[in-house]
C-alpha cells in the first residue's frame, strides 16, 4: 500500500470525546482506555499528583453518554496512585495496573472492587512498575514489568506463569516497556519505549520481530507508549514522544501518520454553551497559529495547537474498526475510523 | 591535589552550581580551577534526566496546568544536570525578572520563560532583554497586552527600567512613557481568549493552551520618541539598545551578579542609597560588560576568576536560597536517580522554606540573603536536610558512609569522624566554634569502631547522626 493513498484514506477522523475535569463527567490526565461490552469505554485518569481528586475510572461511550465513575486516589483496596493501564475480560472484570503501588487492582464493571494482587521486587512474579497490561484469550494477564525491563504473565488471580525479556537493546530485550496488545494469533506486541521500537513475541515469550527505529521520520518512533493491531495485522502505534500516531502494515512498512485533528466534544460544547464569554472569545481566536519553536520537540508545538495530539498515551481498536487515541495532556480521546 | 584546591573548587561549585560530592570535586581539581570555570560556562554535551523520562511518570509535569509541577520539574533538572550553571543562571534571572503564577495561572508558559532564561541567560544581555520583552508570561504579568498605540500602559516600560536594567534615579517619568510607547504592539496571540482563560483559571475544554508572542504593527506607535536623550522613531529593540549602552545598566547588572554569586547586597530598592559592598568589583564587572558587548558569560568568567570571588572571606557568607538548599541536599543523597512520585512533596519543601518557584511574591522577586532565614524557615531547612542526610537507603548517603568507614576505620576518633563527614559532604570548612560543637556531639559516644559486623546498623547510624548535625551548622546552610 502506498503511503500517499494511505494518508488520505486509511483512517478518517470521526469525533472527539472528553473534557478536562477533576471529578465526574470528563477525564483528568487519562492514562488508558479499555473497551467493554455495549461499546462502553473505561477511561482511567491519573490526575494531578498531590491532589486526591481526579484519580478515577470514567465510564462513557463514543456518543459521549456518561455512566459514572469508580475508584479513587490512595493505597487502600479499590484505590490507585499511578494508574497506567486498563483492560477488561469477557466476564466484565476490569484490570488496572498501578506502577506506584506495584499492584493490579480488579473491579467489576459496576465499579465494585473485587481484589488486588502484586508484590514489589525483582524476583520472578514480583513487580517494579507494572505499566502496560493486556489479557489473552484464556484470561491470563501480561504485565509490562517495566522497571525490571521484562514482560510477566500471570493468571487472572495473580499466579505467576512466565517471564521474558531483560534490559538491553538486542532482539527480545527491553528497556522500560509500556503498552501492549495481543493479535488474533495470541502474539504479543510491546511498545519498547526507551528502545523506540515495537517488538513482537510469541505467547510464551519467544522473540518474533521488531518494527521501527529511533527518530522522527516516517516509520521511526520516539518513545512509543502503546500499540494496537487490527485483524489484518496493521499496527497502530501511539508514537508518544513524537506526539503522533503511526500505522505500519503487517510487514512493518510505514502506512500513514496522524498528528491529530480534535474538535469540540459534546461535553466541551456543553461547557461552552454555558460559558458564553469564553465561547465567543474562543470562536474569535486562531487556535492553529503558525509559529517558530525553540527546537524540534513536537511536545512544544502540541502545547500551542489544541487540535494536535498532546501526550497520546494509548491506542485501542474496537470491533467496528474505530481507533481510540487517548491523550493525557488534553484530557480527551480522538476517534478515527478505519477506511 | 591540595586540600586548599579542593576547598576552593567546593566554593565555586556551591556558588556556580548546587555543590558537589567529594569525588566530583576531585575530578574538578584535576582539571584545574580555571578549566572548571570554563566548563561551567561552556559545558560540552551536558547530561541530565531527560524530559520524556520525567513526563512519562509525572503527567502534570508534562501538561503543567497548575502551580506546583513546574517547581518539581525544575528540581529534577537542578539535581540531575551536569551543567549546573545553566540552572543557576535561570534561577538568577527568575529572581531578577520575577514573574508569578498568581496572574498567569498556568505552569507551561512560566516554565517556557525559565527555558528562555536557560537559553539566553549566559549570552548577550541585549538579546536576553529582547527575549524577555517578547516573553508571553512577562507580557501578561506586566500588562503589555494593554499597552496600545494612543493608550499606553506603562507597567512593563517602567519595570524594564526600574527593576530589569538600570534602577531608579537613572531615567525620568517621560522616559518611562516613551519606553512604553516603543513597546506598543508587543503582545501575545489570541490576547482576548488567552487573557480571559488566565483570569478565569480555565482548564476547559482540553487543558491549558500555551501562549506565544505576537507583534501587531497596526497597534505600534511608530511616532518619534525621545528616550534617555536620544530621538528617533524607536521600537522596542531600539529602546533596549539604548538601555544596554547606559553605564547605569552595567552597574545594575553587575551588582545583581555580585549579589547572587559573591556576597549579599541589600535589597534592590536600597541600592540608590547604599553603595555597593565592593565598588571595585562592580567596576570590574561593568568594564567587562562593555568590553564583551554585554556578555553575561564574560562577566561571570571575570567574576569566578577574580580574587574577590575566590577570597575565603566570601566563603559560606551567602545564605542558600531554599531551592539551592534542597537541590544541594538531593545532589548529595542521590535519591532521585529515576523519577519518583516523592519529588512533588520534596519540591514543596522549597515552598515551605519561603520560595515558591515560578510564583515569587511580587515583581521584585524574593529578598535574599539572611531574609531567607526566620525561626520557622530555619527549622524547616534543618529538618529537611537532616531527614534526607539521615536516610541510609539513599545511595549518596550510603556511599558517604561506606567511604568514611573504609577510609577512616577501623577506629575513628570523634575528631576524624567530624572532619571525614565534612569532607565527604563537599569539602565543607567550618569555623573552629562549629567544629568544636560537632566534635562535642560526636564525643558523646566515644571512638567509633568499624571493625567487624554492624548487625544493628550502629556504626552507620553514628555516621549519619554526625551528618545530620552538620546539616544544622551555619556553614551547611550557606554557600
Amino acid at each position: 500500500m502506498s503511503a500517499t493513498r494511505a494518508e488520505t484514506a486509511f483512517l478518517s477522523y470521526q469525533r472527539t470525546i472528553g473534557l478536562s475535569t477533576m471529578e465526574g463527567r470528563g477525564f483528568y490526565y487519562p492514562a488508558d482506555t479499555a473497551i467493554g461490552a455495549d461499546e462502553k469505554l473505561y477511561v482511567v485518569s491519573r490526575s494531578l499528583e498531590g491532589d486526591a481528586r481526579g484519580v478515577r475510572v470514567t465510564v462513557c461511550n463514543p456518543d459521549s453518554e456518561y455512566f459514572g465513575t469508580f475508584a479513587s486516589s490512595g493505597e487502600e483496596d479499590g484505590q490507585l496512585i499511578w494508574p497506567t493501564a486498563i483492560d477488561i475480560d469477557p466476564d466484565g472484570r476490569v484490570f488496572i495496573t498501578d506502577e506506584y503501588t506495584n499492584r493490579i487492582s480488579i473491579f467489576d464493571t459496576s465499579g465494585d472492587f473485587r481484589s488486588a494482587w502484586g508484590v514489589s521486587g525483582t524476583e520472578e512474579g514480583q513487580l517494579d512498575g507494572p505499566s502496560g497490561l493486556v489479557l489473552d484469550g484464556d484470561n491470563n494477564v501480561y504485565v509490562a514489568d517495566h522497571q525490571n525491563h521484562r514482560i510477566q504473565k500471570f493468571t487472572s488471580d495473580g499466579q505467576f506463569l512466565l517471564a521474558f525479556g531483560s534490559r538491553g537493546d538486542g532482539e527480545g530485550q527491553l528497556n522500560l516497556p509500556w503498552g501492549m496488545t495481543i493479535d488474533g494469533q495470541g502474539d504479543l506486541y510491546v511498545a519498547d519505549w526507551r528502545n523506540d521500537r515495537i517488538q513482537k513475541f510469541a505467547p510464551e515469550g519467544r522473540f518474533l520481530a521488531t518494527y521501527g527505529s529511533p527518530g522522527r521520520g516516517d516509520g521511526q518512533f520516539h518513545r512509543p507508549a502503546s500499540v494496537a493491531v487490527d485483524p489484518e495485522g496493521y499496527m497502530y502505534v501511539a508514537d508518544w514522544g513524537n506526539e503522533r500516531v503511526q500505522v505500519l502494515d503487517p510487514s512493518g512498512a510505514f502506512v500513514t501518520k496522524l498528528r491529530g485533528e480534535a474538535t469540540d466534544s459534546v461535553w466541551a460544547l456543553d461547557f461552552l454553551r454555558i460559558n458564553v464569554e469564553e465561547a465567543e472569545a474562543r470562536a474569535r481566536a486562531n487556535l492553529e497559529p503558525k509559529m517558530d519553536f525553540f527546537d524540534d520537540d513536537p511536545h512544544d508545538e502540541s502545547s500551542h495547537i489544541e487540535k494536535y495530539f498532546w501526550a497520546p498515551v494509548s491506542v485501542k481498536l474496537d470491533s467496528a474498526g474505530r481507533l481510540y487515541v487517548t491523550e493525557s495532556n488534553r484530557h480527551r480521546i480522538q476517534i478515527y475510523q478505519r477506511g | 591535589m591540595t586540600e586548599s584546591n579542593v576547598a576552593l573548587v567546593a566554593h565555586l561549585m556551591r556558588r556556580a552550581g548546587f555543590g558537589a560530592t567529594r569525588s566530583q570535586l576531585e575530578e574538578y581539581v584535576d582539571k584545574g580551577y580555571h578549566a572548571t570555570v570554563d566548563e561551567l560556562l561552556h559545558p560540552v554535551d551536558p547530561q541530565r534526566m531527560p524530559d520524556e523520562m520525567i513526563r512519562r511518570y509525572h503527567a502534570e509535569q508534562s501538561g503543567m496546568m497548575g502551580q506546583n509541577s513546574p517547581g518539581a520539574y525544575w528540581l529534577y533538572r537542578m539535581i540531575s544536570t551536569t551543567a549546573p550553571l545553566h540552572e543557576k543562571i535561570a534561577l538568577f534571572w527568575h529572581s531578577v525578572f520575577a514573574t508569578g503564577y498568581t496572574k498567569i495561572t498556568q505552569g507551561k508558559v512560566l516554565i517556557d520563560q525559565i527555558r528562555m532564561f536557560r537559553r539566553y541567560g549566559l549570552g548577550s544581555f541585549r538579546e536576553l532583554l529582547v527575549e524577555l520583552s517578547k516573553d508571553p508570561a512577562m507580557i501578561i504579568w506586566l500588562d503589555n497586552q494593554d499597552n496600545h498605540n494612543g493608550s499606553i500602559n506603562e507597567n512593563y516600560g517602567r519595570e524594564l527600567l526600574e527593576l530589569f536594567s538600570m534602577g531608579v534615579g537613572n531615567y525620568t517619568e517621560q522616559d518611562v512613557k516613551e519606553c512604553a510607547r516603543s513597546f506598543t504592539g508587543w503582545t501575545i496571540a489570541n490576547t482576548e481568549y488567552m487573557e480571559l482563560r488566565a483570569r478565569r483559571d480555565s482548564i476547559w475544554p482540553y487543558g491549558r493552551i500555551a501562549w506565544h508572542f505576537e507583534y501587531r504593527e497596526e497597534d505600534h506607535d511608530d511616532g518619534e520618541k525621545t528616550f534617555l536623550g536620544e530621538t528617533g522613531r524607536f521600537n522596542g529593540e531600539d529602546i533596549i539598545d539604548i538601555i544596554c549602552r547606559q553605564p547605569a545598566t552595567a552597574r545594575f547588572i553587575s551588582r545583581h551578579l555580585y549579589h547572587f554569586f559573591v556576597a549579599d547586597e541589600p535589597p534592590v530598592p536600597q541600592w540608590p542609597y547604599t553603595p555597593p559592598r565592593d565598588p571595585a568589583a562592580i567596576e570590574t564587572l561593568s568594564r567587562v560588560y562593555f568590553d564583551s558587548s554585554y556578555s553575561i558569560s564574560a562577566m561571570l568568567e571575570a567574576l569566578f576568576k577574580s580574587e574577590w570571588f575566590q577570597s575565603k572571606e566570601t566563603w559560606f557568607e551567602k545564605v542558600k536560597s531554599p531551592a539551592e538548599l534542597v537541590a544541594s541536599v538531593l545532589r548529595l543523597t542521590g535519591e532521585f536517580e529515576r523519577p519518583r512520585r516523592e519529588i512533588l512533596d520534596t519540591a514543596m519543601h522549597i515552598v515551605y522554606m519561603g520560595q515558591h518557584l515560578i510564583n515569587p511574591p511580587s515583581v521584585e522577586g524574593w529578598h535574599q540573603g539572611v531574609e531567607w532565614i526566620d525561626t520557622g524557615t530555619l527549622v524547616e531547612r534543618v529538618n529537611f536536610a537532616s531527614k534526607h542526610l539521615g536516610n541510609l537507603d539513599a545511595p549518596g548517603v550510603r556511599a558517604i558512609v561506606e567511604r568514611i568507614k573504609s577510609q577512616l576505620g577501623p577506629m575513628i576518633s570523634p575528631e576524624r569522624l567530624v572532619d571525614g563527614c565534612l569532607d565527604q559532604m563537599g569539602a565543607i570548612s567550618v569555623s573552629p566554634e562549629s567544629r568544636n560543637v560537632l566534635i562535642q556531639f560526636a564525643s558523646e559516644q566515644g571512638d567509633l569502631t568499624v571493625d567487624g559486623p554492624d548487625a544493628n546498623g550502629h556504626v552507620d547510624r553514628r555516621v549519619t547522626d554526625t551528618m545530620q548535625v552538620i546539616a544544622a551548622t551555619h556553614e551547611f546552610q550557606r554557600a
